[in-house]
């Protein structure tokens, strides 16, 4: 009769909070909720803006002639076979979905509290549109770039340059977003709870930045100072997402394994964290 | 009917001043003892553990060993002042913060509205924000299509729904946010505090929506609201929480009459001794005077069907004459709602007692003052004593469909018959 009477809740509260309980069947109860939050954010981005949807490419864009005239014109850091434009913009594509996808998810219990502390719904959604959003975003970019690549092409300023790593782009973008999330999950914990390192995180992602082959090869850098490159597990990514596009790029597949290797690991870990300290953090914030 | 809600010591504690320890220093630091050196936690001792020392101040119990069932079909009212724990029980059955001890087992889906407007946004339209507060609460795509028309045609707002929510005005938007909540199908439903916005029309809407929840779909509803008599009208049975622990559980007229009369305590009740100077003159003093519904304890509500007793003692001080004493009723607005003699009484140096019984089902929802004059042979006024006593009148409204306030001075039941003609003829007045 007891056992009976236990097997009959649906659902039970405790203070215990677990690392693992993702309920998958309720994740995909919510996923409505993940596209009406990605269609929010496409709308609410163009509302009441004169140029609309064109912001999406008209912001790399105009990134793009400034790191053509400052890093290409006046610092004259070298691209190898590849113009400026192309190299510039396939680095920045790139790093933009990855650190938007990372600064979205960081704040997301801070810019939330309000629904949070007020309705339930599995929390990881929230993050999850953040990056969705984000990797839409990248997908009309990185069309973007490839019909700037193929005009390349066609005026004959440049090769052929698709090789069989082209087809591996998905896989290094994935695992991009991957690191990305995983740092954003992580993040938006910590900062959650140290509102400190709401000031460390924009510069920190703009010094993160500059130790990304985003808009330097990696064949460029002083053999001095490469390790600090190195150890990103960004870099290999970067070198292998320009290889795979434009032909050019440095890196070895041990690389590509570590940075996957450490992209699975640290998402792993960021969501078992966020699943486990979310609950707690409603408290907090 | 089956149980479909299970609270098992439910405790909440809260740790005052800084949250968490405060910096990162600190919890690295606990971190470190605790989970490296596998000792005791160096900063916070916790309250749940007994062998603990108690800390001394600085722990909130927002609630303590709260337990409790819910049956299918029920709906229970949580009632309680500022502070008593009442938002920290929904948000614990919510799902939203975790409690610190203790269990909640349940079956069924369940939805809670802690709020009006919950995953709105002021850029989006009508439509779409009906879509988006819809996921957030918990339905799908088909499940607010289906209800599109029925939320719509609840708000009211059919001509706006294309506009930005930002442009509505706030009643608009009060209707719209609910009744998405509205459209809701749980088998468990926490509403918290939502009435205390929009105006009365709303408001009756709203129960009317949660009544029908419960009557017609069998819906189990957990319902907090400050206006008891809300609580009183709404729901079966009636949880009052004080200081975070369960102070009474039980049928809503008892646990909410109970509720209400804390706050009256020695309000309808005055006496006068030495000590405290006594109102009079050389005729006359009071000594005391006492309102209460009949066979009750002054600290008990006066409900409108509870016939009222009042109570005065009074000295005399002089003799040879005839004493009346006259109360007059007054609503709150001055309104005279009565001027009531009582028969005459020889005065004499003795205590004396007057009694007046005002039947029940007389006076209407309100509050009332009392003002007194003693009165020489009839006709000289020897002794005023205007607004002696107020009281209050309370409509507790159970099973009844209408939720605003009644007009009128007084609400006496007063017989009344309705009927097609042919029907009518068989019914008489009686």
């Amino acid at each position: 009769m007891e056992e009976d009477r236990t097997a009959s809740w649906d659902w039970r509260i405790t203070a215990h909070t677990s690392w693992w309980s993702l309920n998958w069947r309720e994740l995909w109860s919510y996923h409505h909720l993940l596209t009406g939050l990605v269609r929010r954010e496409f709308i609410l981005y163009y509302k009441q803006t004169f140029l609309g949807p064109i912001w999406m490419l008209l912001q790399p864009t105009l990134t793009l002639l400034v790191y053509v005239s400052i890093f290409g014109k006046l610092v004259g850091i070298p691209t190898g076979t590849v113009p400026p434009a192309l190299f510039y913009l396939a680095g920045i594509v790139l790093w933009n979905f990855f650190s938007e996808g990372f600064v979205g998810t960081s704040k997301i219990f801070q810019d939330n509290i309000h629904i949070f502390s007020k309705v339930y719904f599995p929390r990881i959604i929230l993050p999850l549109s953040v990056l969705a959003v984000h990797a839409l975003r990248f997908l009309i970019q990185l069309s973007f770039l490839l019909l700037l690549i193929l005009c390349f092409w066609i005026f004959g300023e440049l090769p052929y340059t698709f090789n069989t790593y082209t087809l591996f782009v998905p896989v290094i973008v994935v695992l991009v977003g991957a690191l990305g999330l995983a740092f954003g999950l992580c993040f938006s914990l910590l900062t959650a709870k140290y509102r400190d390192l709401n000031n460390l995180v924009p510069t920190g992602i703009r010094l993160f930045m500059f130790l990304t082959p985003v808009i330097y090869p990696i064949a460029g850098t002083p053999e001095k100072f490469r390790w600090m490159v190195l150890w990103n597990p960004l870099t290999p990514l970067f070198e292998a997402f320009k290889f795979s596009l434009l032909e050019e790029g440095t890196f070895t597949i041990l690389q590509l394994i570590y940075s996957g290797t450490l992209a699975v690991l640290l998402l792993f870990l960021a969501l078992i964290s966020f699943n486990k300290q979310g609950d707690k953090l409603i408290d907090i914030v | 009917m089956s149980t479909v809600l299970e609270v098992e010591n439910i405790s909440k504690y809260y740790q005052l001043g800084m949250t968490g320890s405060g910096s990162i220093k600190k919890d690295l630091q606990r971190w470190w003892t605790v989970n490296v050196l596998g000792r005791k936690e160096p900063f916070f001792n916790d309250p749940a553990s007994a062998d603990l020392p108690k800390p001394k101040n600085d722990i909130l119990w927002a609630l303590k060993d709260v337990s409790f069932e819910v049956k299918q079909g029920e709906v229970l009212g949580i009632v309680g002042s500022n502070g008593s724990g009442k938002s920290t029980l929904l948000k614990i059955l919510s799902r939203i913060v975790r409690p610190s001890s203790g269990m909640v087992r349940g079956t069924g889906k369940i939805n809670s509205l802690l709020e009006i407007g919950t995953g709105f946004n002021a850029d989006l339209t009508g439509r779409e924000n009906i879509f988006m507060s819809g996921y957030f609460l918990g339905m799908n795509k088909q499940e607010v299509q289906q209800r599109f028309d029925a939320i719509v045609d609840f708000s009211g707002v059919e001509r706006f729904i294309d506009t930005p929510v930002k442009r509505y005005s706030t009643g608009m938007y009060m209707r719209l946010a609910f009744s998405v909540a509205a459209h809701l199908e749980p088998d468990i439903l926490i509403v918290d505090e939502v009435l205390a916005v929009g105006d009365t029309e709303f408001q009756t809407k709203c129960l009317t929506k949660m009544k029908e929840a419960s009557h017609v779909h069998g819906r189990t509803i957990l319902f907090v609201s400050h206006d008891a008599q809300a609580v009183a009208n709404l729901c079966t049975t009636a949880l009052w929480l004080q200081q975070g622990e369960i102070h009474e559980m039980g049928a809503t007229n008892r646990v909410v009459g109970n509720y209400l009369s804390s706050f009256r305590k020695g309000e309808h009740s005055q006496t006068w001794d030495k000590n405290n100077p006594t109102p009079g003159n050389e005729y006359v003093t009071i000594n005391r005077i006492e309102i209460a519904a009949f066979g009750e304890s002054p600290d008990h509500i006066i409900t409108v069907h509870d016939p009222i007793q009042v109570d005065i003692d009074l000295s005399c001080w002089c003799e040879g004459f005839d004493l009346e004493v006259c109360l007059s009723l007054h609503t709150e607005d001055g309104v005279c709602v009565f001027d009531m003699g009582s028969p005459n009484s020889k005065a004499e140096i003795k205590e004396f007692r007057y009694t007046m019984l005002i039947p029940g089902n007389l006076l209407n929802d309100n509050c009332y003052t009392l003002s007194l004059v003693i009165l020489k042979n009839n006709t000289q006024s020897i002794f005023e004593f205007p607004e002696c006593a107020t009281f209050e009148v309370q409509d507790l409204r159970e099973g009844m469909t209408y939720f605003g306030q009644w007009n009128g001075i007084i609400r006496p039941q007063v017989k009344v018959e309705f009927a097609a003609k042919e029907v009518y003829k068989q019914i008489t007045l009686t």
